[in-house]
């Protein structure tokens, strides 16, 4: 597997705890979200960076208890056309103001990455041999329709700002 | 009409380039077929039974004399010199080669035109009235947010893969000619007690095996609410739209298992929260797009002309054209012309490159050079002076699209079918035909009156059969192909389900019953009862009886 990063981010690295195991001092840890909502202070405190890990019939209200405790979150899809994802992540960054890293994992295709990454995906997980297409697939279009969580402002808003062209309207990352 | 600036040539072009990099590698074997699948259906391309079928996007139904001629062009240098013109207000290509639909694309590119969205479980195009800025009983024209909401659900990063297909339908007219209750979402533009312009959201219908009629979400939604209240109800389809079982994945099953003021509910908390955050379209793009549906400079002329009675009266076939095929414009001395593409032994909306030349050719000198598609599978011409209507006429009538036969008996919607359809158990085609030889009398089917059959070749209804009159959908019975008889349902503002009348029949016997059907209605009726109202006022059983006998 290889990472794909959409933002530019830092990525995270971590481990993905054990049931029943408790992390290191310190330790970057990604935790079922039923395990965080079930856990202690002394979890919190013993950690360093936590991440929530998250399938996509996840309803976002269980996230709302632990978003401000969470450093990322890894999103799970069990399916490319399972676009539950893409709401996920928008409710993360619009209700939460989420602001750590969103990862996808699972078989998303090379052909999202746009979506993804305008969805609030900061990076993806997949197999080597995709990765030239999803890089391929990043510089695809050069405006869309939507503002949206990667930077880029909407064509609609473009229009009529001065200075602005189709080219190069995403905001620098 | 729209016309495409950088942004939206850049867009399309953009799309072209990464269908065709698609393409090539499913050429190479870089792609398996499997995986290829998801991409191309996102693009329109179909794999149907004898062959790739290509459904191209006529947004809301509009398109100019360029863009025909460039329709025509494709079914000529592409395909087998005809087009198929669909519900949606699309057109399908029935035999591209894969290898050739990048080079179909780009041809269409160049014109404005794509095929994003047209399949897929996404919003697709966004359907209107096909009279819509030409008649005089409109709120106001519709085809501005029309065109806004496919500019804002075009390449959606949340809301592209859906659980299921998702569509839209709007009207800015009293008369529903849009079937806007057979929607995912129906908007219906009204205006308020104190004047303002806004929409009734109607949520939740659908055709498929489980046809609901959609309900009503709210009685008034100001127009600048439109795009975040959308957002709110998608976002919770999104959410919790079924994914187990692609048959209950529409937001009927969804709307039906919540209730309808549970999904209110939850859409109007969420729309709450997105809707006062700055929107993203602001006021001078609305205005910028409204501008391109400004009304055509028409002038102001006699309503009566001497050299359409002259005509009228001396060939009843161009009598009944006027009766039937034409309509009143908001600006006196003209009329809207519908083309129908039904004649009588034919392929309800299919069209030749020569007949879609003429009709571009017809466009440009006699109106606006602006062509509409109806989801009733005709093509309009909606600006017509009257005094232009025998010329017109006469060079329809020629290239075998005079057919006088617009909301009648014979102008029936008819699906693909087992003819094409990798998804129909029957043939649905050869029974329009057979019905419209049947009834091949002009006189006889403006006796019947306003009477609409619409035929599906299986259960996921795209002929529309739960909002016929007269319903025909065609099911597998043991290896035979066996058409069932509805009746009652409506499409219009007064929209019902059509209820199967009682046991199916073959293909000679099907045509029987409907002959069966329309002799009772003769006789019932009442005045100038319609077929649909005498239907409604007398029920199923005195039908029932005379289809299958009292024993």
């Amino acid at each position: 597997m290889v990472l794909i990063n959409l933002t530019g981010i830092q990525p995270t690295g971590f481990t993905l705890l054990a049931e029943g195991a408790q992390p290191k001092e310190g330790e970057n840890v990604a935790v079922t979200v039923e395990r965080l909502l079930a856990e202690d202070s002394v979890f919190f405190e013993t950690a360093g960076g936590i991440g929530a890990v998250i399938t996509t019939d996840t309803p976002y209200a269980e996230l709302d208890a632990i978003a401000d405790k969470l450093a990322f979150v890894v999103i799970e899809f069990p399916a490319f056309g399972d676009g539950r994802g893409f709401s996920l992540a928008v409710r993360l960054r619009k209700d939460f103001g989420f602001k750590g890293e969103i990862r996808a994992i699972g078989p998303v295709i090379p052909d999202q990455a746009l979506f993804l990454l305008r969805a609030g995906f900061d990076t993806v997980d997949v197999t080597d041999e995709r990765k030239a297409a999803f890089e391929a697939a990043l510089s695809r279009f050069p405006g869309f329709y939507q503002s949206d969580f990667g930077g880029q402002t909407s064509i609609a808003h473009a229009r009529h700002t001065a200075g602005h062209t189709i080219e190069g309207h995403r905001e620098a990352s | 009409m729209y016309a495409y600036d950088t942004y939206d040539h850049a867009m399309v072009n953009a799309r072209v380039a990464e269908f065709r990099d698609q393409v090539d590698r499913r050429m190479t074997g870089e792609l398996t077929e499997e995986e290829f699948r998801p991409l191309r259906l996102m693009n329109g391309l179909y794999l149907q039974l004898h062959a790739y079928m290509l459904r191209v996007a006529i947004p809301y139904g509009t398109l100019s004399a360029n863009q025909m001629r460039k329709l025509a062009h494709v079914a000529r240098k592409y395909d087998k010199g005809y087009g198929h013109f669909t519900t949606r207000q699309n057109i399908q290509y029935n035999w591209p080669k894969l290898s050739e639909t990048p080079d179909i694309l780009q041809e269409l590119a160049d014109v404005e035109m794509h095929a994003i969205q047209t399949s897929g479980n996404c919003i697709r195009n966004v359907t209107t009235d096909q009279f819509a800025g030409a008649v005089a009983d409109e709120v106001a024209d519709p085809r501005p947010y029309a065109e806004l909401i496919r500019q804002w659900s075009s390449f959606h990063p949340e809301f592209s893969f859906l659980p299921r297909k998702f569509k839209i339908a709007i009207t800015g007219a009293a008369e529903d000619r849009a079937a806007v209750k057979w929607h995912d979402i129906g908007l219906v533009l009204k205006q308020n007690e104190v004047g303002e312009v806004g929409f009734e959201v109607l949520a939740g219908g659908g055709m498929g095996r489980t046809p609901v009629i959609a309900k009503s979400m709210r009685d008034f939604l100001p127009i600048s609410d439109m795009l975040s209240y959308l957002e709110a109800m998608l976002r919770v389809y999104n959410e919790q739209g079924r994914r187990d079982n692609k048959y209950k994945a529409r937001i009927k099953i969804l709307i039906d298992a919540m209730g309808i003021d549970e999904y209110r509910r939850q859409v109007d908390a969420e729309w709450e929260k997105i809707r006062h955050v700055p929107i993203d379209v602001p006021d001078e793009e609305v205005a910028r797009i409204k501008a391109f549906f400004a009304p055509p400079p028409l002038p102001v002329l006699a309503d009566a002309a001497t050299e359409v009675d002259e005509l009228a009266n001396a060939n009843f076939i161009f009598k009944a054209w006027l009766a039937n095929n034409t309509g009143a414009h908001k600006v006196p001395g003209h009329v809207h012309v519908t083309i129908s593409l039904k004649p009588h032994g034919g392929i309800p909306g299919d069209a030749t490159d020569e007949q879609m030349d003429l009709v571009a050719e017809l466009a440009d000198a006699y109106s606006q050079s602006e062509i509409r598609v109806s989801h009733e599978q005709n093509l309009i011409l909606p600006h017509v002076a009257k005094s232009d209507l025998p010329a017109l006429w006469t060079k329809l009538d020629q290239a075998g699209l005079g057919t006088p036969n617009a909301g009648l008996l014979t102008d029936i919607i008819a699906c693909p079918g087992l003819d094409y359809c990798a998804l129909a158990n029957t043939r649905s085609i050869p029974i329009a035909q057979t019905i419209t030889e049947r009834f091949d009398d002009i006189k006889r089917l403006m006796d019947i009156g306003p009477l609409k059959i619409k035929i599906s070749g299986g259960i996921n209804s795209c002929g529309h059969h739960h909002a016929g009159h007269i319903g025909i959908l065609g099911v597998d019975r043991r290896g035979e192909e066996n058409y069932q008889l509805l009746l009652g349902g409506s499409g219009a503002e007064d929209a019902s389900k059509a209820a199967i009348l009682g046991p199916g029949f073959n293909e000679v016997g099907i045509v029987d019953a409907v002959e069966k059907v329309v002799a009772v209605y003769l006789g019932e009726r009442e005045g100038d009862e319609s077929f649909l109202s005498a239907y409604r006022r007398l029920g199923p059983d005195v039908f029932k009886e005379a289809v299958y006998g009292t024993d």
